[in-house]
């Protein structure tokens, strides 16, 4: 069976793949691009870039602050990064899993991130890393047919 | 949100229940119906469909002597918002980074 992949986002950036990978653990970089957004104001920017350590970053925003929560496992410069994901109000505990490539391009680097949604994930990896194969073809289908 | 999406997720993550939503993924279906690709005896198509009702997929209903079932896509379109949700964040960062880059390199 195939990798199930819930979420990927791909850009290709015009610079060298450690500097792409860097700006992900740079707390100076990062708090500009990083879950910012138009109107909101970064108050927070703590990133403790080593496996095992974790990041919190917040964007105070009209809706209240946004707080991200962020638990590195893997940080293998300038190839891959992987951490453990949650964003308020999931809690401790209710994890989604990040993993972030950097390929090398002739210009640049191309930017894979995978966001995959199991709130257990280390309890039920396995298991439902299987229950993602089918979601999204099944999703359209069943959308398509409740809308129709 | 979390909870029941975790239920949503974990009655997917069995290949006879994804095959059972398929099937209904075509239309109303007995349990007669849902049991016969799989060999299984009604009793274990009953208990899968179990699973898939308590996540809220599949709605049963008496026809007759038969039990008809359908698919519910309200759990499934609840994670697809969440995806939805998510790939909007990080496109937004993802945009904000390339365009720092660009800056930066060219300052």
């Amino acid at each position: 069976m195939t990798r199930p992949v819930i979420l990927t986002v791909t850009r290709d950036i015009a610079a060298p793949p450690e500097s792409v990978f860097d700006a992900w653990l740079d707390p100076a970089i990062a708090r500009r691009f990083l879950f910012a957004t138009p109107d909101g104001e970064m108050i927070t920017c703590e990133i403790d870039a080593r496996v095992g350590g974790r990041a919190l970053i917040v964007e105070r925003r009209a809706s209240g602050d946004a707080r991200h929560h962020l638990l590195f496992d893997e940080i293998d410069r300038p190839r891959r990064l992987a951490f453990r994901f949650r964003a308020d109000p999931a809690k401790e505990g209710e994890w989604t899993r990040v993993t972030i490539d950097f390929a090398a391009l002739d210009a640049g680097t191309r930017l894979t991130l995978t966001h995959e949604m199991d709130p257990a994930w280390a309890a039920y990896e396995e298991q439902t890393r299987k229950g993602w194969t089918m979601i999204l073809a099944n999703l359209a289908t069943a959308l398509e047919k409740d809308n129709g | 949100m979390v909870e029941r999406l975790d239920r949503t997720f974990a009655a997917l993550a069995d290949p006879t229940r994804r095959a059972m939503l398929a099937q209904l993924g075509q239309g109303e279906r007995s349990v007669g119906e849902l049991a016969a690709p799989f060999a299984m005896s009604f009793a274990g198509a009953a208990k899968h469909l179990g699973v898939l009702e308590r996540a809220g997929l599949v709605e049963r209903r008496k026809a007759g002597r038969q039990q008809l079932c359908r698919l519910r896509a309200a759990p499934l379109a609840e994670a697809d918002a969440w995806l939805r949700q998510w790939e909007g964040i990080w496109n937004a960062s993802l945009d904000r980074l390339a365009e720092l880059i660009k800056a930066e390199t060219k300052a």
